[in-house]
């Protein structure tokens, strides 16, 4: 099906040439690099809608970096150009943008979206079109596709620091709300998991639509069960009213863990304390972290070269750290070539980010990070406990009986649950 | 995978207390989103699809001076000013080209919204720091409510209405008003000024949203340009099953969506809640067409009529 | 439809004309055929002239294109506004979806397209009997049609559990539908996938034999009593019709036609999810509509192609001016024909060449070979 597909549009595209008529007019002045000329880089972050509040610092953060690039001379000595519309977090936009990234401007690399929804809306295309994608959004994990790079923290490596830590320190009953839908529901059954192995106690759970934003009856159902810790995985603008009403209702007593709340929408800034206070998330990498390589301030950099930025972001750097990563695979193989930049990936390499030295696991396309847990005190300020390296050891180890996923050896466009191994 | 309802609490004579106030919370909130809506919809028969974005005008208009250090109070009333001069701007240029054409003034209205917020979007970025909510809260049992969504703000909701009864029953331009929204032909010719009416009633509807914005700018959580549509889905509904009298529509309507969402949410979680109340306004409709107050004043004339 | 200048009504071509022509519908000069043969011309030779990524864009506003035909027929001919009618759409499209990932083969995805625009004909066919039986009129009928559209919304985004599923087909959640099938011709080894080109003729096809279809039927008596019911209902009644059963069957066929569309767009991305029951979608048909004219079916379609093309082309921005404008300016340009061009572009086109040819005609007697095609 592919296959024929492709020769039908080369064939077209062909055609297209011979006329050398094009009505597409108007398509826009994006910096559309387009075939035959130099490396192009696509960037599809969202910048308004829904998610321009996590969104927009992951475009700067991307920006930064290959402008960084360019002035120290580009790329196998080009200058990368860069095309990067406004997605508006519109799925239907972004598939319609992807394609167009794909076939008319003929992306070296994208970088695109913040949802897992996005990733899945565009995750068709990719395959289609064999497109070298890095998804940096921290998720919910599993994913083990051919051309993507899940380059964030998953859900394992994230709730797999915090869990237990607020577990010895606090107790063992747990009261999980999230957001309802697959992100959420999955990382309700990863603290399951964690349950499981370390014999906690589940003692509500309950699954939040994304467009609430009154949590009176949850609240009031947390302190009929009296948890030890909450772990909270909701997600979006609207649900972060529940820090707010948990301050109202003086709930800062039962420390919440988290994988979703401060890295992202910096809630413990845009909030007045105590909303945040004794907030435990799981990250790896905020602002407050600075710069943990010799000589560098990335954080200083973003905000001279983006002085009106709101937050430096766990995704920004993210995006930061892996079009450098992209970059030294360029370099390695000696092309822009998708497949043989890909097959350099997939070797493995060693990188220095501003959250420490991470390797990228070559079979899985997942990162090695450095994880820490970070807490909001009662002024909201951060500090990092915890530090521990954590790799993707679901994907490696755990999926397909144990043989873990290896696509070196195989072709994978495929995504695992919790529930494909463990009983949850 | 886990069912995705939460336990419900357990029955004592403090959860139903905590059921009485998640039912007051839910009712202020429904009563505050709708009744700006609900006046120039059962006044003006204008559907304004923008009034998710006349409550963020009211929401950006007290968080911007109490940011800059204005005493919350005195910020409230600046949201209520900024939408009130907002709304007799869009009145005047945009709204007083529909008074009878109903459907295209909801198109128009629609636009001027992606307007508006994407304006706010571009001006003053993707949030405002956001604001805490006054009063703390009130305990008992286990459990604790907050004073100032469950207590407070449903106060001012039932005070909104009685000031509008006032307005509407004892006061020269409440006789004026109405006389004009029954009968524009006759009124003018009795001397009223029925451009004036409508430019009042429209400007009253929107500070009545500049203050729902203004009272839940710090009930909020985040202050985004896309929050507009928190407010937009239940006051359309509760508008619809009201029916067009403003004031008994308004609070028969809200009385019943909290009923369900409240116990809904209390019982089986929040989406059981939400689910509830697009059902019961979906039946409603089936069964009163005109909304509930629609359907008492047919029974009102019924019975005259027998009489 | 090879664009004959004869208007002789004796001929098969004349009679053909006499069906699609009357006074319901915009264009019926030689002029505006050979318009119209031109316009279909030069969107079947476009592919040729242009890069796959252009193609596949405009299939997409090609299958929206239904759901801005379906509401035309039902707003504009029956005076009916539905604000929900993206529902039907969505519905057509998660069925397509699930009958098409069950039944995994040629002869799977014509029944999927077959279950599907059942399932969105039906259910637009019970809505329409709970309401116009049920005696909700005007802006609750508007009302209602949302808030349909909005619980299905809310309900399909929490079905991300695996619980949550149709034999293989999981709906998916918030995240949606992925791996719905594309749409195929034929049956077995010889069977051709329709992406890219291939589709993008199938909606060309489908698209035009709607739209004449509809002229037919808006023209035929059918249609006349559906332009009775929007001008007066009260008087429609009393002349024997019986109202809600017209409205039904109009609502019903303007139910089949989004669900058309929807399986065409499910197609499209082999993806669905439940913004389409969203507010924001769920507004956007009733944009082109009113701006391409609520009484103009070509003005609809041609709308929502032209909408659409800036919709994507502004979010990069044009020139100066950055892509965190495009809303503005979708917003500004929807009010800005609303308040000046209150029937729709099309119509008001139309009436302009009509002042213009009576201006000509009262110069010089001239034949109307010369007018200018309308629309």
């Amino acid at each position: 099906m592919t296959h024929e597909s492709l020769s039908r549009r080369s064939v077209l595209a062909s055609g297209a040439t011979a006329l050398g008529v094009s009505l597409a007019g108007c398509s826009g002045g994006g910096g559309g690099g387009g075939g035959g000329g130099g490396p192009t880089v696509g960037i599809l972050e969202d910048r308004s809608g829904n998610f321009q509040l996590n969104g927009t610092s992951k475009w700067q953060a991307t920006r930064l970096a290959i402008e960084e690039i360019n002035e120290n001379g580009g790329l196998l000595g080009e200058q990368i150009e860069i095309v990067d519309p406004d997605p508006q977090s519109d799925n239907s936009r972004y598939q319609e943008l992807t394609e167009r990234l794909i076939l008319q401007d003929e992306v070296d690399a994208l970088w695109a979206g913040y949802s897992s929804a996005t990733r899945e809306a565009i995750r068709p295309i990719i395959n289609e079109n064999e497109q070298l994608y890095f998804y940096t959004t921290q998720y919910e994990g599993g994913v083990c596709d051919n051309t993507i790079f899940p380059v964030g923290a998953t859900a394992r490596q994230q709730l797999g620091i915090v869990t237990p830590y607020l577990a010895e320190e606090f107790g063992e009953d747990i009261y999980i709300i999230a957001a309802d839908y697959n992100f959420g529901q999955l990382s309700g059954d990863w603290v399951n998991v964690l349950a499981q192995e370390n014999d906690y106690n589940i003692v509500g759970e309950e699954y939040i639509p994304l467009d609430e934003t009154d949590f009176s009856s949850v609240i009031n159902r947390i302190q009929d069960e009296e948890p030890d810790f909450i772990m909270s995985m909701l997600v979006g603008a609207n649900h972060e009213n529940f820090y707010a009403q948990r301050a109202t209702n003086n709930l800062e007593s039962i420390p919440i863990g988290t994988s979703t709340a401060m890295a992202q929408g910096h809630e413990h800034i845009r909030y007045d304390p105590p909303a945040l206070t004794n907030v435990y998330a799981g990250v790896s990498y905020m602002e407050e972290l600075g710069d943990l390589r010799e000589g560098e301030n990335f954080v200083e950099d973003f905000y001279e070269r983006w002085p009106d930025a709101n937050y430096l972001n766990q995704e920004a750097q993210n995006n930061y750290f892996s079009v450098y990563l992209w970059a030294q695979a360029v370099e390695e193989a000696g092309t822009f070539d998708q497949q043989e930049v890909i097959s350099v990936l997939e070797e493995g390499r060693d990188i220095s980010a501003p959250s420490g030295d991470l390797t990228l696991d070559g079979a899985t396309h997942h990162m090695e990070h450095e994880m820490r847990v970070a807490r909001a005190d009662e002024n909201h300020d951060i500090s990092f406990a915890n530090n521990e390296r954590i790799g993707p050891s679901f994907l490696r180890e755990e999926v397909e009986g144990g043989d873990g996923c290896d696509l070196r050896e195989e072709d994978k466009t495929t995504q695992y649950v919790p529930s494909d191994v463990y009983d949850v | 995978m886990i069912a995705a309802t939460a336990a419900p609490l357990t029955f004592s004579a403090y959860s139903l207390i905590a059921l009485l106030f998640q039912f007051l919370n839910s009712f202020g909130f429904i009563v505050l989103a709708t009744v700006g809506l609900a006046i120039i919809f059962g006044m003006m028969g204008v559907i304004n699809l923008a009034h998710g974005e006349f409550i963020l005008i009211g929401v950006y208009g007290t968080a911007l001076p109490f940011h800059a250090g204005v005493p919350l109070p005195v910020a409230m009333i600046g949201g209520v000013v900024a939408a009130t001069v907002f709304g007799v701007l869009v009145e005047r240029t945009i709204v007083n080209r529909f008074y009878d054409r109903l459907l295209d003034s909801m198109v128009a209205t629609w636009g001027l919204a992606l307007v508006v917020s994407q304006l706010l979007l571009i001006v003053f970025g993707s949030s405002l720091d956001s604001i805490s909510a006054p009063m703390g809260s009130v305990a008992y049992g286990p459990f604790s409510s907050s004073i100032y969504r469950s207590v407070f703000l449903p106060l001012v909701a039932v005070a909104v209405l009685v000031g509008l009864y006032a307005l509407f029953t004892r006061t020269e331009f409440g006789i004026k008003a109405r006389a004009t929204i029954e009968d524009p032909e006759t009124a003018r010719a009795m001397g009223i000024d029925t451009d004036r009416m409508y430019t009042v009633t429209f400007a009253i509807g929107s500070a009545l949203a500049g203050l729902t914005g203004a009272l839940y700018a710090p009930a909020l959580g985040s202050i985004t340009p896309n929050r507009g549509s928190t407010f937009l889905v239940e006051a359309f509904v509760a508008v619809v099953v009201g029916g067009p009298s403003v004031i008994v529509g308004t609070l028969s309507a809200a009385g019943v969506l909290s009923v369900f969402n409240a116990t809904g949410s209390f019982l089986f979680g929040t989406f059981i809640g939400q689910m509830l109340l697009l059902l019961v306004a979906i039946v409603a409709l089936r069964a009163l067409p005109n909304g509930i107050s629609g359907y008492l004043d047919d029974w009102q004339q019924r019975r005259r009529a027998e009489e | 439809m090879s664009g004959s200048l004869d208007g002789g009504s004796t001929s098969l071509l004349g009679r053909v004309r006499d069906r699609l022509e009357g006074p319901n519908t915009i264009g019926d000069s030689p002029a505006f055929w050979v318009g119209f043969a031109v316009a279909v011309a030069a969107l079947a030779v476009y592919p040729f002239t242009t890069d796959p990524y252009t193609i596949i864009q405009s299939s997409r506003y090609l299958a929206l294109s239904f759901l801005a035909l379906s509401l035309c027929f039902i707003w504009g001919y029956a005076g009916v506004l539905s604000f929900g009618q993206v529902a039907f759409f969505g519905i057509a499209a998660y069925a397509f979806g699930i009958i098409g990932i069950n039944l995994s083969s040629t002869v799977g995805v014509g029944v999927a397209i077959v279950g599907a625009v059942l399932a969105g004909t039906l259910s637009a066919a019970l809505l329409g009997y709970f309401m116009f039986y049920g005696g909700v009129r005007e802006t609750y009928v508007t009302i209602m049609t949302l808030v349909v559209a909005l619980v299905l919304n809310t309900f399909m985004a929490q079905t991300a559990g695996s619980e949550w599923a149709v034999g293989a087909a999981q709906l998916g959640g918030f995240n949606g539908m992925t791996d719905i099938p594309s749409l195929t011709l034929g049956v077995g080894e010889t069977a051709l996938v329709l992406e890219g080109v291939g589709l993008y003729y199938a909606l060309l096809v489908a698209l035009v034999a709607s739209y004449l279809g509809l002229r037919v039927l808006v023209n035929g008596q059918f249609g006349m009593t559906m332009v009775a019911v929007r001008e007066d209902e009260a008087r429609t009644t009393t002349f024997g019709y019986d109202v809600p059963f017209v409205k039904l069957v109009v609502f019903t066929i303007g139910g089949a036609l989004a669900a058309v569309g929807g399986v065409f767009y499910a197609s499209w991305g082999n993806y669905i999810d439940p913004s389409v029951f969203g507010i924001a979608f769920a507004a956007l048909p009733v944009v082109w509509v009113s701006v391409g004219g609520r009484e103009s079916l070509l003005g609809a379609i041609g709308a929502t192609l032209a909408i659409e093309r800036m919709r994507t082309g502004l979010s990069s921005g044009i020139g100066p001016i950055g892509s965190e404008w495009a809303l503005v300016i979708v917003g500004g340009l929807l009010l800005g024909v609303i308040l000046f061009l209150p029937a729709g572009v099309v119509p008001r086109l139309a009436d302009l060449t009509d002042e213009l040819r009576e201006k000509r005609s009262e110069r010089s007697q001239s034949t109307a070979a010369t007018e200018e095609p309308t629309e």
